[in-house]
């Protein structure tokens, strides 16, 4: 049966086999990736030759096929694991190359081709997508961009010198990235349901203390620009269980969320004129966002 | 020997893991129901298991820095015999090129072993083969006695570099984007020493070992595995279980065994018992769920993480089984998670965004919506419609949405949305 706490995974064993260069695989393991190669994701990810070269080294593994007897709930819909242009980015990444890079912007219109510096590939667990952190090396800003944005991407070559020094930069530029700082508070009376609460921020770089005196439960929380939107998200989805205690920005949305929900309802009627709609999740939060997830 | 239970260390890396590490050691001791002694034991053993000095600084979220899973070390914290972890790397190292036999690998022993180490015999040996074997790790050479023993890394061996990247960075996915994920993720860390054999040390670059980043993911959903094939395989053998549960609304999530009996039977949490049905992961939260049948079929919830020392307990007759995981099915075909009361109709007005942006809304719906549906639409808004089981599981949902959605029905949800956005609007005006 598998059990992930064997005896050979034991860091006692790994710590020994360190150096060596040994290592083990165990039929768990390979039975693991066998479940995987059946994923659509695998014939995008890997050669048919590999493939069939890793199912003929999988054969004697045992698969345990639970797919009947675990379901996955209020997931995103699983639009995109593997993406096409995941390979030859990560070759120019591997290569320590610039780019010369196309894009569209959301609402269909082709933009120039641009000069930049490729940084990470990220994978949102939200949004079921991959994006290309990049510089632009003309206008010197960090951007975010959704692969299925990127109509194409080449190599662009450049010697090494230049590479590191304008990489150099980049990673500098994307350090500067804004982040803020917001207090959350759990609203007492739900401090029974803290776990949930928790599990709720358990995304974010986040730090809780619990006051003694006051029973009251603060969670610390720090975040970039470009997470805001989230984290706006989930203190809508928790709703009256938590305050923002700190953080004018977060506490100024939510006081506008409240507002234009409530004309939204037509019940707050004499304070708020009608303002239906529109502020819930524009995706960029300021106008001082420095990131352009929608490349112009 | 005893089995090794992890409990008290799964409780204690996922608090860890949901504070941050902000508690201090009376609150954190106090949460765990154990005492600050047993507290700073637990820390100083995981502290070795993780080979980390800065313990809490693990838990200090940083997905942009790190695809790795901190928590994977809970998988290597399985202990061994002092002797047993001199005695495997010798014959892992010397099953690696060679095809050997017991007695070769025995002398390779007495070779490698230091002078004043206690020497296996070959019994030792044979043993050590035949769970080397039972766990895929080597294999059998064929040919008759002895018996030859090689390292089981074909899957590795048959590749060239490149199939290696690519398998590398494939597994990487998917042991970050789907679950189950621990093996994946222990594989990952025996092809990155793959990976470091097959690239010549002027071509290495510590890149190739962090190909992708992922944001917004639920860290503490791996510990949870530590249960999860033991549950699936009752499921699979009809058997019931019985088990220890903290309730998450319990302050104390874990409850160390009492040395004093007379505090026993006060402190003794109750067992539970239930036949278990079906696994439920939710993406929400990063939580799991055991779905079971309680007696005259009444089905049971727990949520995974408060369950402890787990104890397998009779079969049922597969009728009951089958009659029981069906009628389980019929009730949660309208579960937004794992609500199994009477089904709703709930429809709620979403707006688009203004100013010509990109529809953002929809996409979101369309994402997270799951079954339910999209009507009337105008350019301004559209409604959706979806039968659910209760609406307090899609509550949040819908409100994460702020003032892009409105509840249309049922009445009460409308009701209780004005005034939940009512109390909320309290909360941030200037007087509070």
């Amino acid at each position: 049966m598998n059990h992930p706490f064997e005896k050979i995974f034991s860091y006692q064993l790994s710590s020994r086999l360190e150096d060596t260069g040994v290592y083990t695989l165990t039929s768990q393991e390979r039975a693991w990736l066998k479940t995987m190669l059946d994923h659509p994701a695998a014939a995008e990810a890997l050669e048919p030759r590999t493939i069939a070269k890793l199912r003929e080294c999988t054969l004697d593994d045992e698969t345990q096929d639970f797919a009947g007897d675990l379901l996955q709930k209020a997931g995103s819909r699983e639009t995109q694991v593997f993406h096409p242009l995941l390979a030859p980015i990560r070759r120019i990444l591997r290569h320590r190359q610039g780019i010369t890079i196309q894009c569209r912007t959301k609402k269909g219109k082709l933009n120039d081709p641009q000069l930049g510096i490729p940084h990470k590939l990220e994978y949102s667990m939200v949004k079921r997508e991959w994006y290309l952190h990049w510089y632009n090396t003309a206008t010197r800003a960090p951007m975010h961009t959704r692969l299925c944005h990127i109509v194409s991407v080449e190599e662009d070559r450049m010697a090494r010198e230049r590479y590191e020094e304008q990489a150099a930069r980049a990673a500098k530029r994307l350090s500067e990235w804004r982040r803020h700082e917001a207090t959350i508070e759990v609203i007492r009376i739900y401090n029974a349901e803290l776990t949930r609460i928790l599990h709720a921020f358990s995304c974010f770089d986040k730090r809780v203390e619990f006051d003694e005196e006051e029973r009251t439960y603060r969670i610390h929380l720090t975040f970039t620009d470009s997470e805001g939107q989230f984290v706006l998200t989930k203190l809508r989805f928790l709703g009256k269980r938590v305050r923002v205690a700190e953080g004018d920005y977060l506490k100024w949305r939510m006081r506008e969320t409240a507002r234009k929900a409530l004309a939204l309802y037509g019940a707050d009627a004499e304070k708020v004129q009608a303002e239906p709609r529109g502020e819930a999740e524009s995706p960029t939060p300021t106008a001082s966002v420095p990131v352009d997830r929608n490349p112009a | 020997m005893a089995k090794e239970s992890f409990d008290k260390e799964i409780q204690f890396l996922r608090l860890l893991a949901l504070t941050g590490g902000g508690y201090d050691r009376q609150q954190f001791a106090g949460r765990l129901g154990i005492s600050v002694h047993t507290f700073d034991k637990t820390v100083r053993r995981l502290r070795e298991v993780s080979g980390d000095a800065d313990f809490a600084d693990l838990f200090r979220y940083g997905y942009a820095d790190s695809a790795e899973p901190v928590l994977l070390f809970l998988y290597r914290a399985k202990s061994m015999k002092e002797s047993e972890s001199r005695r495997l790397p010798i014959l892992l190292t010397a099953l690696r090129d060679n095809p050997q036999t017991a007695a070769e690998l025995l002398d390779a022993c007495c070779e490698s072993l230091p002078l004043d180490a206690a020497m296996p015999d070959e019994k030792t040996i044979r043993s050590d083969l035949r769970y080397l074997e039972e766990i895929g790790v080597v294999r059998r050479e064929p040919g008759g006695r002895p018996y030859r023993y090689v390292l089981n890394n074909e899957l590795t061996d048959c590749l060239s570099r490149k199939e290696l990247i690519d398998l590398y960075e494939f597994v990487d996915i998917m042991a970050n984007t789907q679950i189950p994920s621990v093996q994946g993720y222990l594989l990952r860390d025996n092809l990155k020493k793959a990976l470091r054999s097959a690239i010549p040390e002027d071509e290495w670059n510590d890149g190739l070992l962090e190909p992708f980043a992922y944001k917004y993911h639920y860290d503490a959903r791996i510990l949870d595995e530590a249960h999860l094939y033991t549950l699936l395989s009752t499921i699979r053998r009809r058997r019931r279980i019985s088990f220890q549960y903290f309730s998450p609304k319990n302050r104390k999530s874990y409850s160390a065994k009492d040395t004093n009996p007379l505090f026993g039977r006060e402190n003794e949490p109750r067992r539970e018992a239930t036949l278990p049905l079906k696994i439920v992961y939710d993406h929400q939260y990063g939580r799991w769920y055991l779905i079971g049948a309680a007696s005259k079929g009444r089905i049971v919830k727990f949520r995974m993480e408060g369950m402890i020392e787990i104890a397998e307990e009779d079969a049922v007759p597969e009728p009951y089984f089958a009659a029981r995981q069906e009628q389980l099915e019929e009730k949660m075909r309208y579960s937004w998670l794992i609500d199994t009361g009477e089904t709703v109709t709930v429809r709620a007005r979403f707006y688009r965004p203004l100013d010509g942006q990109a529809d953002f809304i929809e996409e979101r719906v369309r994402l997270q919506g799951q079954w339910g549906e999209i009507k009337e639409e105008t350019p301004e808004s559209f409604v959706y419609e979806i039968q659910v089981n209760g609406v307090t599981e899609i509550r949040p949902w819908l409100r994460g949405f702020g003032s892009s959605c409105e509840v249309l029905e049922p009445a009460d949800l409308r009701q209780s949305f004005i005034e939940e956005w009512k109390e909320i609007g309290d909360y941030y005006e200037p007087s509070v």
